[in-house]
């Protein structure tokens, strides 16, 4: 362990146990201090490694003889005119090309993988493999066409379609139950995932512990004094 | 009755910061002092497993971070223990970055695997480069899938990846596989520039993109999906490399338990009292 590591393990933990400080369920100033910091950090890494590609393809480009990335450089440069109120009309043209080419780009090609793959999927023999792979099958078409009633709505739902369209409404439920259980596991590895971090190697606990129980007597200590509201920023 | 009532009332309105008290204390405890709780392999990681461990030194394998920084850490275990996977295959691997903040993420990678980049010296320029961050857009992958050295020239440190493996690379068919670590900020865009014409990709991504990524899997785009940190706690059982994610199984198991208590409790508050109030 380096003193840079050290520093580097101190400051991570502080600054995390202030952004879980968010939970004590009033607005704090190691809130805002956690917050602001990390913003800070996103957008001068953010500036740093894009201005570093912009160096490496476009203007070491130009200079090995590819002159068509000025056009890129021009285009680029006009999207700067945003933050003056009087020419910022001259970034739209820029950004109407970007978004075209998006556009362009995605859609060219969406409606196979989105769509036509989806569909073909779908389509498939419902009576060869092994038992797990027919059940499957099954599920999927079964779910497919009770779903796809449940959206019907130019026609009266009665007899066998209501029957159809009510299955499929709690087909629904069931998925969505399973797309909560996923999203909740996923919030949960990211809480997992930061919280390991902070304790490995071994030597990171006793700081984890000390930011946890420092930043709770902070927050603890300002809210009855009263200087909670007073220190925190306005958003 | 009343007594009932009042029980119900009292779990109705349980104050959230004792949820997230709750929740505090029980995954942090297991990650200061581990247990150890068992772990089955999933269908979808013994297929990733499978498609990994097909590769072979003659293949080169593109290993993309499409995550910002606070995802990894939900993603990190799939990302160590597939590197470990392909370093010990022998595959060449080119490692390249969608977001600005995955950057840092190599440098990261590269430490904690050291030693098994050593047991198979496993070298830069020969079995590895770190291509950094090139693909800020879809214009950028597009690009790539066309003509790879038409948009990649240099490594992260700005030194020519002509001369490495890489010069076998041309376009989006010389590639044995794409490996996606991704929080969704461009896999949409590999999909339908790479996966769509045939080269062959599997990916690791968080748990908010499983049901929406699943379809590809069905569809064949995706040759496997390692699910979310759970996946690569999978992952790291099947080629026996304990890791980060296999210490982490236990705050799931713990967390997931007290979800599932929370739930009851709120369904008694909500039918012992909520409802009842309604009604009334």
């Amino acid at each position: 362990m380096t003193p840079l590591d050290l520093i580097i393990a101190i400051v991570a933990a502080f600054l995390s146990m202030c952004m879980f400080s968010t939970l004590y369920g009033k607005s704090s100033p190691l809130y805002a201090l956690a917050e602001e910091s990390y913003i800070g950090f996103g957008t001068g890494l953010t500036v740093v490694v894009n201005v570093l590609y912009i160096y490496r393809t476009g203007i070491l480009g130009i200079k090995a003889g590819n002159w068509v990335l000025i056009l890129g450089i021009i285009l680029g440069i006009m999207v700067l005119f945003r933050v003056h109120p009087k020419y910022d009309y001259i970034a739209r043209l820029p950004i109407a090309i970007a978004l075209g080419a998006q556009f362009g780009l995605a859609l060219r090609t969406t409606i196979f993988t989105g769509f036509l793959d989806q569909i073909r999927a779908t389509i498939v023999p419902l009576f060869s493999g092994d038992a797990q792979t027919i059940l499957y099958r099954w599920t999927i078409a079964l779910c497919v066409i009770f779903m796809l009633t449940f959206f019907l709505y130019t026609i009266e739902l009665k007899g066998p379609l209501k029957w159809s369209a009510t299955i499929g409404e709690y087909m629904m439920y069931i998925a969505f139950g399973a797309i909560f259980a996923q999203t909740f596991m996923g919030r949960l590895a990211l809480f997992v995932g930061t919280m390991q971090y902070l304790a490995t190697p071994p030597w990171k606990k006793p700081i984890l512990v000390a930011s946890m129980v420092i930043v709770l007597a902070l927050l603890i200590a300002l809210d009855k004094t009263g200087l909670l509201e007073r220190w925190t920023p306005e958003e | 009755m009343t007594e009932e009532r009042s029980i119900a009332r009292m779990l109705a309105e349980i104050d959230r910061r004792i949820i997230y008290l709750l929740l505090f204390i029980v995954v942090t405890v297991p990650i200061l002092r581990p247990v150890a709780m068992p772990l089955a392999v999933s269908p979808d990681t013994k297929q990733y497993y499978k498609v990994l461990n097909a590769l072979g030194p003659d293949d080169i394998v593109l290993f993309v971070l499409d995550t910002e920084f606070s995802g990894y850490m939900e993603i990190q275990s799939g990302v160590l223990a597939s590197a470990r996977l392909i370093i010990e295959k022998g595959a060449k691997m080119a490692i390249a970055c969608s977001h600005p903040e995955a950057t840092g993420i190599p440098p990261m990678m590269f430490s904690y695997l050291r030693d098994v980049m050593k047991r198979y010296d496993y070298k830069y320029g020969e079995d590895y480069v770190v291509l950094g961050y090139i693909f800020p857009n879809e214009a950028a992958v597009a690009s790539s899938a066309q003509d790879f050295h038409g948009v990649v020239k240099e490594d992260w440190q700005g030194r020519p990846i002509k001369g490495t493996f890489l010069d076998r690379i041309h376009d989006w068919k010389d590639w044995s596989l794409i490996a996606i670590f991704s929080t969704g900020v461009r896999s949409d865009a590999f999909i339908r520039h790479y996966g769509l014409r045939g080269t062959p990709m599997v990916i690791n991504c968080i748990g908010v993109m499983i049901p929406t990524t699943k379809p590809y899997v069905d569809t064949g785009i995706f040759k496997a999906l390692l699910p979310s940190m759970r996946g690569g706690a999978e992952l790291e059982k099947l080629i026996n490399a304990p890791g980060p994610g296999l210490a982490a199984m236990d705050c799931f198991t713990f967390g997931h338990y007290l979800v599932i208590i929370f739930i009851i409790i709120a369904n008694i508050g909500y039918f012992g009292y909520v409802r009842r109030r309604a009604e009334r």
